[in-house]
């Protein structure tokens, strides 16, 4: 049973530690982290999520980015990624 | 976003400190580059910060005072007195701006508007090209470039090593036309490579909302390097991982690019260059390798390397500062790292640890006093181990005081505004000398300092020093002297204001106090209580209220102010010499020495700074006084009595000297007085608990603390009693020789 992470709506620096805990308690579980709702977000939160996404696919979790918000895939368009970035697979 | 901008006012701080003291180092002749770039950095972080935070009438000053000091920077004008004393005023506005950034209220447009031009016109006297930003950003003698070395150019004079950059200059920017060519249809490719690093984030600037407008100016292929982001157990969630490659296609010029980073310039690793487009019709023909100075030789007359390529070589360094600079940045910060590595608390939580380690104090004092009334005999191991413990309990607390102590430096920097402001409005001629900017006191009496001393200053400025022409025909320099000193001295810090000037007054002050009723005509005074009249409540001897010194606050203000630091204020004056304030001030507020005594069945401590020697009274030494008063006799003088218990209240009568034990006691004056309490218990360590944060101001008690046996007991405040019974004997004077006058 994958866990699931509503992302708040502004990720900016203030909420990168809130957001890194919660992902942390997280761990250990397939997880869908759900960005539907996201407004805002800065480069300090895209860190916190592609460390994420590199530590489930490290402990062989799979780790999905589901309904990303437009702005959102927007945002992590600026900064060079994709929605396809965060997501580990388990092999 | 509110703690960040508070970080970013406190770094202003820092900055605008470090601002003073360059320019201060740059008027007293220290025009060395590393001055002049740590003046230039302060107010150029100042400008990034405020820009971040939308401050934009900072950001628009500090902009031009920038402006202004890299043209000083770059040798392109130079920093005579005028500009020196321009700067230093520019330095004050900024502080102001940057304070009223944070604090809100007045803020002096007109002075600001009219520092902008001077600014703005010193930075352009020879029409210098000041205001395109590429010129602006141009490194010292970029456009000079001396000794032919064709690669890598160093630029000169850049003399420590920790500013030494290296420019690479790549042969196909040098040589033939092809490199650095606009394509066909007028745009240019740069690479560019953007490190943020965590105080870019710190500082509330986002990598985004950066690489969003790099977007915006043309082309942009971007590229996220995702590789330093660590494992979530490792992250720290404020760090900064991420570095970018882009590939901009663009019409704009490279300035444009850079602006964008304009003011996240030190918080980066970043480097922008244009990609050279192949020339097809380009080949390169190797020479003959030939040793320099041969070829130089062979070639006779001619210059080693053209004009033309010369003139690349300058176009290229000029585009590359922004890259040195933060290579510069880079390289400097790990040294100043190493030199001084902090870290900023949270002044609540260094409290909080000085609360606990004074209860700690407590606690100990307690322990020892059960291990007493136990009868445990005092070599035993328990008292011994006691003893250590009272040992440590003293070096924690010393080391924890230690944190709160900060030196006294920044608040001497701050007269030095005020002595320019004060000299200017007076139009005297003021020098300030500061002796012992080094020494640490509390943060907090650091702080409440700040008004007195602005006071003593103005005061000293205005009344105290002469006229220019008066100070000539004395036989005085033209220029007045202020002198600031802070000293450790005996556990205490000793802070004197003094001035050359005309001393007081003595005949006027009397004049003054006897028509404003501070006291009565015909009192026979002392030099020294003519002096201390000055510090009288409603005292000021200017017959005008000036601007300067009249703002409604006398020196008993401040007189006050220091008292209610735990400090004491004294005057000494001599005519025609000047005069000296002298403050001592205790170390911290948080412990103290005291005497413990016992007075109507009361605990009480007495400070043990006060405590001159303590005597039993011979009932031969002891005479009355008038009706109440009476005075002890010691070695030849007569030592006002005073009866703690009955001036506090704690009884009617006063107690009889003989069963009393007399502790001499030096108030702020140098006057000695007795105060006579029933027994002496100890001497002790005590942690000051305030009595007016925690109940109110109670007349004769300073604050309260807790004993060893865990009761409550009050510091005595020593001066106010001793005042209290000065006073009241003058009451009882003149009631009685009204009496007899009747």
């Amino acid at each position: 049973m994958a866990a699931t992470v509503k992302l708040p709506p502004v990720l900016d620096i203030t909420a990168a530690a809130p957001l890194a805990a919660e992902l942390m308690v997280a761990r250990g579980k397939d997880i869908s982290v759900d960005g539907s709702k996201v407004e805002k977000i800065g480069a300090q939160c895209i860190q916190v999520l592609l460390s994420a996404v590199s530590t489930w696919g490290h402990d062989g979790m799979e780790f999905e980015l589901a309904r990303p918000s437009p702005v959102l895939v927007e945002r992590l368009g600026i900064a060079g990624l994709e929605p396809a970035n965060f997501s580990a697979r388990n092999a | 976003m509110a703690a960040i901008k508070q970080t970013f006012f406190q770094e202003c701080e820092e900055q605008l400190a470090e601002l003073e003291t360059g320019l201060l180092a740059i008027e007293s002749g220290e025009t060395d580059e590393d001055t002049v770039n740590a003046v230039f950095r302060a107010v150029h972080s100042i400008k990034g910060g405020a820009g971040a935070f939308g401050l934009e009438d900072l950001v628009r000053f500090a902009h031009t005072f920038e402006t202004t000091l890299d043209l000083v920077r770059s040798g392109q004008i130079q920093p005579d007195a005028g500009l020196i004393k321009l700067m230093l005023r520019s330095s004050d506005t900024l502080a102001d701006l940057v304070r009223y950034s944070r604090d809100g209220g007045d803020k002096d447009d007109a002075r600001v508007s009219q520092l902008h031009d001077e600014l703005t016109r010193a930075a352009d006297p020879n029409a210098v090209a000041a205001e395109t930003k590429p010129a602006k950003k141009q490194p010292k003698n970029a456009a000079r470039v001396p000794q032919p070395e064709p690669e890598p150019v160093e630029e000169p004079e850049t003399s420590p090593e920790d500013d030494f950059v290296p420019i690479t200059i790549s042969f196909d920017d040098l040589l033939g036309g092809g490199g650095g060519e606009t394509q066909d249809d007028g745009q240019q490719v740069y690479k560019i490579w953007f490190k943020p690093k965590p105080e870019l984030y710190a500082k509330a600037n986002d990598a985004i909302k950066l690489l969003r407008e790099i977007s915006a100016l043309g082309d942009a292929d971007i590229a996220c390097d995702i590789s330093e982001v660590p494992l979530l157990g490792e992250l720290d969630p404020e760090g900064a991982y991420l570095s970018w490659n882009i590939r901009l296609a663009t019409t704009e010029p490279e300035a444009k690019i850079r602006e964008v980073f304009e003011f996240v310039e030190f918080d980066c690793d970043l480097t922008v260059e244009a990609e050279p487009t192949p020339d097809p019709d380009f080949e390169f023909v190797p020479e003959p390798i030939v040793p320099v100075d041969q070829r130089a030789d062979e070639a006779g007359e001619g210059p080693l390397i053209p004009d033309a390529v010369l003139a690349k070589i300058a176009e290229i360094a000029s585009a590359e500062p922004a890259k040195a600079m933060t290579a510069a940045n880079s390289q400097a910060q790990p040294a100043q790292a190493a030199a001084q590595t902090t870290i900023r608390v949270d002044l609540d939580r260094v409290d909080r640890l000085i609360d606990l380690v004074g209860e700690l104090v407590i606690n100990q004092s307690m322990l020892t006093q059960r291990v007493t009334e136990a009868g445990i005999a005092r070599l035993s191991d328990v008292a011994v181990g006691l003893d250590d413990l009272e040992q440590l309990t003293r070096e924690i607390q010393d080391s924890v005081m230690a944190i709160r102590a900060q030196p006294v430096r920044p608040i001497f920097q701050r007269m030095s505004r005020v002595v320019r402001e004060v000299a200017d409005m007076t139009g005297k001629s003021v020098r300030l000398v500061t002796e012992g900017e080094n020494c640490e006191v509390d943060k907090t009496v650091i702080e409440r300092l700040a008004d007195p001393l602005t006071h003593m200053i103005r005061n000293a400025i205005d009344h105290g020093l002469e006229k220019p022409e008066e100070r000539v025909k004395a036989g005085k320099p033209e220029q007045g002297v202020v002198r600031m000193s802070a000293a450790h001295r005996s556990g205490r810090v000793i802070i004197e204001v003094s001035d050359d000037g005309a001393g007081i007054n003595r005949a006027r002050v009397k004049e003054i106090a006897i028509k404003k009723g501070v006291i009565e005509a015909g009192v026979q005074l002392s030099d020294g209580e003519i002096d201390d009249l000055i510090f009288a409540p409603g005292f000021s001897t200017a017959s005008t209220v000036s601007d300067v010194s009249g703002r409604g606050v006398g020196m008993d203000v401040v007189k006050r102010s220091i008292q209610a630091l735990g400090g004491r204020i004294s005057i000494s004056s001599k005519p025609g010499k000047g005069t000296v304030f002298t403050l001592s001030l205790p170390l911290t507020l948080a412990v103290l020495d005291g005497m413990v005594v016992t007075v109507a069945g009361q605990t009480l401590v007495v400070p043990l700074t006060a405590i001159v020697e303590t005597l039993q009274p011979k009932a031969s030494d002891v005479h009355g006084l008038g009706e109440r008063a009476k005075v002890i006799a010691i070695r030849g003088s007569f030592i006002p009595l005073i009866d703690v218990g009955n001036k506090l209240g704690y009884r009617e009568e006063e107690a009889d000297p003989i069963n009393s034990v007399a502790i001499m006691v030096e108030s702020e004056n140098r006057a000695q007085s007795a105060l006579m309490v029933d027994g002496i218990i100890g001497q002790q360590q005590v942690v000051i608990k305030s009595l007016e944060t925690n109940y109110g101001q109670v007349f004769g008690v300073a604050a309260a603390t807790i004993l060893g046996d865990g009761r409550v007991a009050v510091i005595l405040d020593v001066d106010a009693i001793v005042a209290g019974n000065r006073s009241d004997t003058a009451k009882a004077d003149v009631a009685n020789r009204k009496r007899n006058a009747a």
